[in-house]
Formats: C-alpha cells, structure tokens, sequence
C-alpha cells in the first residue's frame, strides 16, 4: 500500500494549502449558502430562522423557478446537441485540410476572450428590431423576408432563442480548439494504418477520430453542460431576465431575488439547488461517458 | 498506514476547524482582529485600503459612489468639476469616484450591503427603498453635520423628512422632482399635431397619428422596468382621482381589484396597443431609451423632471425645441396638477467609513457647493435645494422655466411604488407591468399578480 515513498506529513504539507483554499473558496461558501437558506433574511438586516420554508417555496410555490430551471436546461441541451457536433466537425476539418491552423483556430477563439458585455451589445444591436437599426431584421427585410422579422429580444417566444444562439457563437471557438487539441494528439501512424486498410476520409472518422477523442469530448461537454447552468453575464446585459421572466434562468433568478426583492436566504435556497444540479448533471455524464469509454477503449 | 490515515483525519479536521472559524469571524459585526473584517467601509477596494498606515499627513481615499456616468450629463460635469476643486484644496485627500447607473448602482449597494462593504458614500433612495439599510444601521446619522456652514437651511421645506427615520436624518438629497412629459416639437409638427394632448385619449389619439407617420411616440427604457411603473403609477394617480392608493393598499382598505388599478392596467394597455413605445422597449436599458428622445427619434418622454437638464443640453432641445407638459387626465378623472413626486437620490455616509470626519467634511462642502455649480451648467431644475439667480438670464430656456412653473403649481401626488411598497411587493410590481409591454393581459390578472405578491410579503 505503501505506493508513495513519502512521509504522511510531507503528503499534508504539499496537499495542505490548496486544499485549504478549496475548502475555504468552494465548500465553505456552499456549506454557508445552505445555512443561510434556511433563513428569511433580506441580506442586509436582522435574519429570522426559516426552516426549510424557502425551499418548499422554491420547489411548490414559486411561478418563475420552474420556468427558469426550464430555460436553463433548454439552454444547456441545445449548446450541447448544437454546439459540440459542430465543433467537432470543424475540428476535423481544419485537421484535415488547413496547414497551419493556428490562425483559424485562434480567429475561432476569438469571441471567447472578448468579455460578455461586449459581446452582448454587439448582438443587441444585430437583434434589434428594424426600426432600431437591427441588422438581421434589416437584411430579412431587403430580401423580401418581412414577415419574418422579429423583435428578437423582446418577444418572448424568441428570446431565449436568441440568447442561445450568442452563446453558441461565442463559445464555439472554444470547443473547436479543446477537440482540435485532442484530434492532434491522435498519432498519425493509426490513419496511416487505416488507410492501408481502405478506412479513408469520414470513415475513417467515424472509426477512429470519434473513438479516440471521446476523452476530450467529455471535457467539452461538462465544461459547456455546467457553462450554460451558469450563465448568468449574458442575460443581465442582454434581457436582464426580461421580459417579464421570459429569458429567467436560474442564475439570473437567484440574483435577482438576493440583491433585487431583497430575499438573501431565498436566493440562497436556489443557489442550493444550481449547485445539487451542476453536480448531479456532472455525475450523470461522467456515468455515461464512463460506458462510452468502456465501450471503445 | 494507520497512522497516516490518523494523520489525514487530523489535518483535515484542522482545516476544516480553521476555515469554519475564519467565517464565523468575518460573520460577526466588525468586533473580529482581521484587518479586513475591522474595517468593512473601506469601499469597492477592500485590498487597496487594508494597509493602514498613519504617516504625519495621512493620505487617505474616499470613495464616492454615485449615479453620473454619463458625460453629457451636467450633474457629471458638476461632479467632476467639485471633486476635482476639493482635491486640488486638499492634497491629502483623493476622492475615488464609483460611478454607475442607477440600477447598477441598486444592484452594488445591496451586494457591498451583504457583506458590509459600503463605500464611503452612496446613493440611496427615499422611503421604503432605504429602510431596509437603515434598519441595519449601515448609514452615519447626518444631524449635526448638516447644521454646520447652514447647510439645512439651503434644503426646500419638508424635502429631508423622506430621508429621516426616527428622528435622524440619513442622507442628503441631490433633487426633488416631478413627472413630466417632454414632447418634441418638430416632431409634433411634421405629424399635424398642433397642441400637446390635454387628455389622456387626446394622447392615445396622437400616438396613432405619430405612429402612421413612422415616428416613433413615446420613448421609454424599459428594461429597467421602474420607468414604465413610473408612467403607471401616474396613470393610476389619475384614475384613483388623486394620490394615495398604494397607502389605502397598505392601511388595509383597498385591495387591487379596485376599479381604480383596473382602470389604470387597461389604459396603459390602450397607450401599448397603440403602439406608443419604440420597438423592443423592454431591451432598452435608460439611458439608451432617453437617447431615442435626445437624438430626436421619439416625440415624446415621459420622466422626472430630473432629466430636463440633460434633454436642455442635447441637440434636440436646441432652439426651444422641446416642450413639457402635465400628464393629462385618465377618462375624466384626476388632476393634471398632481404630479408623481420623486424626491431624489440622496448621498449617505457609511456608518464604518474609516475616514468618517474627513467625509463628512467633504459632503458638506460638496452639498453647499452643488446649487451654484450645477445651476452655472443649466442642471438646477428640480434640485431639493434654493437656488440663488435668475433662471431666464443665466440662459435657461423655456422649457426649464416652463418646469419650474409646474412646481409651483403641484398639489400633492404620488411617490413612485419602490418608494412605497418593500422591495419583495415592488419586483412583482415591476416585472408585472414589464409584461404588459410584450402581451396583453386581462386586467384582473394583473391585480391578482399584485395582491399575491403584497399579501406574501406582508404577510407577518
């Protein structure tokens, strides 16, 4: 068992630090968001013990907590059956037929190192309606499409829509330079290898970049799945959650009911509830990829 | 590998024992050793002002947290202007502006509240919206500072009791204002409307009439969703004919299905359904929907008579270009000269600065300054406080004149709902009647949506 040849005491003295300033960065703010959801306090005054009346409110009695859990998973599905393919595809592009790809990916990257707030203005101008200068509705217009504008950010039929879409726009890039990564690390002699057996082209792919990358590509999707759950920037700038509730995620909802109605130990409630989520929906995928890795490797 | 495991156990219970104790002490109200903890008003900037060391002449920073970004504004120039004098005066002294817009600036305070992290000074709002930091006695009681230099006696009669609470005085306001409705004349014109609307049909008239000629009517900046409450609840002074529903409301005798909310819902609808607004005004945030007004995009503005300085100073008020009028009467019923009262934002100092004297100093001096200076930059419409001069030959124009005129002739109203209701009611409130802007609703909704929010956070 003796696997280390080191003292205990060195093993703490090394693990020491950064496991204090995990605990003290992301257990401890947990453990407290959990205490102070059991109180009816509005974050600036007195507190008064509450019991788990918050969280029954969220989970029975709250009309935009349902909604906003919807929409945050509406979000998170589509980045990720929309998102990562793409990326994917791309990725295998650019392996395949780009020389030097260090330009494409670094101007595909580009997006995810502007911050949300310009990124947000920027498609709040391209959404807006034609009448405000919208680019998209102003183009749908000029080719006879008019009956297909709309106010993007405004309608609530279309306003999550439109969120999404920013965001897999931004954040592609990124994915398609974490799986061009893993694609590159693939050794060149397996294809070689392939070849000489007749696997060529997307078969090829679909044998051997698909199996092989599978690693990576559970890195993409937990970073994207937890990303969306996240998402808080891009709605505040862009809808503020509006209107009315029609873009709420979770993120936005805690925030607003914390710091906005003054509810602190309410939004401590649902900041339980993100973190009981993104775990959970990080257990479920590393199960599933767990199988998938079996299954290939 | 027993004891290893022992090991473990213990350095992770250590861990955990420090780190829980770390939080309890940053928990407890300021009586902990910590730096950080002993000195919680030290601004945005915990970090920067934690070394505290005391030199003979102390160099010390006050942070000073306020509404003005934006540079066309005279209130921003008037800032910059005094800060700048006050530092130039006082070399020790390096006063660190904190400026966001007003909902930002909500959102910051509330969250530097949590942790007792309040700037120097703040803004805070009348009413109901500052009790809940007053009641965490968070603010610097301002009694005998604004004795000193006779700086009360500069404040309009009555203006500082929305900012006393049992008997202390918390902040000092920079405005006392009313509701108007800025309309473009140039605009009005091209439309063939010759006289602003004297009722509140003659305007829903005029809004089809600007809207067949793809102008856009009203401008608002709905996002922050307190500025189409505020034309609400104006509509809603008018068919409540006069001022205190949401008091009649909150002493128990009316509920929100009365007929005069239902009244005041359909008529906003009617204003909507006209088409009124600019297109995705609840994407707007207010600063961008007062912009569509200033650029001369939009014929009308309904707002405190706070943004007059500001509409005076653009492109669009040149020439005497703009108007102002009364919000009209609803269906017969209210009178023109009850106005939404707004008094305004009003400078706090936190209870925990750690330079209390010098920034009581400073805002004094500030408060006794800002009449004549921001009356020089043609901003002085609607300050809570007297101003010496006179308007017409320091070059105001009619429109600012036409405004003070309507202050002499307010007769009671209403304050805006977060200033009245608890913020739990107030977000309800507001993100009910944002909903108007984008679906039309049967009014008996919406008043249910406002007597289950009120009867949930009231309830004790």
């Amino acid at each position: 068992m003796k696997v280390l040849r080191v003292k205990p005491w060195t093993i703490a003295a090394f693990v020491g630090p950064g496991l204090l300033l995990y605990v003290c960065l992301v257990f401890v703010p947990i453990l407290v968001s959990v205490y102070n959801g059991m109180f009816d306090w509005n974050g600036i005054g007195a507190s008064e013990w509450a019991g788990f009346a918050n969280f029954h409110k969220m989970l029975f009695n709250d009309k935009v907590f349902w909604p906003a859990v919807n929409h945050t998973l509406q979000m998170a599905i589509l980045s990720l059956v929309i998102q990562l393919p793409v990326a994917l595809f791309v990725a295998i592009l650019i392996s395949r037929h780009v020389r030097r790809a260090n330009f494409l990916v670094t101007s595909y990257f580009l997006p995810v190192i502007l911050s949300v707030v310009v990124i947000g203005q920027l498609w709040k101008t391209i959404l807006n309606p034609a009448s405000q200068g919208g680019m998209i509705n102003q183009i749908l217009d000029k080719i006879g499409l008019h009956a297909w504008t709309h106010s993007w950010l405004t309608e609530p039929k279309y306003a999550m829509y439109s969120i999404i879409l920013v965001g897999l726009w931004q954040y592609l890039g990124y994915h398609v330079l974490i799986q061009f990564t893993g694609i590159q690390n693939i050794p060149a002699d397996i294809y070689e290898a392939a070849r000489i057996d007749g696997a060529d082209g997307f078969k090829a792919d679909r044998y051997i970049t698909v199996p092989m990358i599978v690693p990576i590509f559970k890195i993409s999707v937990v970073l994207s799945f937890i990303g969306s759950l996240q998402s808080f920037d891009r709605i505040l700038v862009m809808t503020a959650g509006g209107p009315a509730h029609a873009t709420e995620v979770l993120a936005s909802h805690m925030y607003y009911q914390s710091f906005l109605s003054l509810k602190y130990g309410y939004g401590s409630a649902i900041a339980c509830f993100l973190v009981v989520f993104s775990l959970a929906a990080t257990v479920v995928v590393n199960l599933v990829f767990n199988q998938l890795e079996k299954r290939y490797t | 590998m027993k004891t290893s495991k022992k090991m473990f156990a213990g350095a992770l219970a250590g861990v955990l024992a420090v780190s829980l104790a770390a939080c309890g002490k940053s928990d407890s109200d300021g009586s902990s050793s910590s730096p950080a903890a002993s000195n919680p008003g030290s601004g945005a900037s915990p970090s920067a002002s934690a070394p505290a060391s005391e030199p003979a002449k102390e160099n010390i920073t006050i942070t000073f947290q306020n509404i003005y970004p934006d540079p066309t504004d005279p209130k921003y120039k008037m800032l910059h202007k005094l800060v700048d004098q006050y530092q130039a005066d006082h070399p020790n002294i390096k006063i660190e502006l904190d400026s966001l817009n007003t909902d930002q600036q909500k959102l910051k305070l509330k969250t530097q509240a949590a942790s007792k992290e309040v700037p120097d000074i703040t803004i805070v709002n009348p009413a109901a919206q500052m009790q809940p930091f007053v009641d965490a006695d968070l603010f610097e009681p301002l009694n005998a500072m604004v004795e000193q230099n006779g700086l009360k006696d500069t404040f309009q009669p009555g203006l500082l009791d929305a900012y006393t609470f049992n008997g202390n005085l918390y902040a000092l306001p920079d405005g006392n204002n009313i509701a108007v409705v800025y309309y473009n004349k140039s605009l009005f014109q091209q439309a063939g409307i010759a006289n602003p609307p004297a009722t509140f049909e003659e305007l829903v008239a005029d809004v089809k009439t600007l809207k067949s000629k793809g102008i856009t009517p009203l401008a608002i900046g709905e996002k922050d969703s307190w500025t189409g409450s505020f034309l609400f609840m104006n509509i809603l002074l008018r068919t409540n004919n006069g001022p205190g529903f949401l008091k009649d409301v909150l002493a128990g005798t009316k509920k929100f299905d009365d007929p005069a909310f239902l009244d005041a819902v359909n008529a906003f609808q009617d204003l909507v359904q006209a088409g009124a607004f600019q297109e995705g005004a609840t994407s707007f945030d207010y600063n961008a929907g007062e912009n569509l007004f200033k650029t001369g995009k939009s014929a009308m503005y309904f707002m405190g008579s706070w943004a007059t300085g500001g509409i005076e100073t653009s492109d669009v008020g040149k020439d005497n270009n703009v108007g102002v009028f009364k919000f009209p009467t609803v269906g017969g019923k209210g009178n023109p000269d009850e106005f939404m009262l707004a008094p305004g934002s009003a400078f706090a100092v936190s209870k925990n600065s750690k330079h209390k004297q010098e920034t009581l100093d400073f805002l004094n001096w500030f408060m006794l300054n800002y009449p004549k200076e921001i009356f020089e930059l043609k901003g002085a419409v609607g300050i809570g406080q007297k101003v010496e001069g006179d308007f017409k030959a320091a070059g105001y124009s009619q429109m600012a004149i036409d405004v003070l005129n309507m202050f002499t002739q307010v007769k009671g109203g209403d304050l805006a709902f977060d200033n009245t209701m608890n913020p739990g009611t107030a977000q309800a409130h507001l993100t009910s009647i944002q909903n108007l802007f984008v679906s039309k609703k049967d009014a008996k909704d919406v008043a249910k949506e406002h007597q289950d929010a009120f009867d949930e956070n009231y309830k004790k």
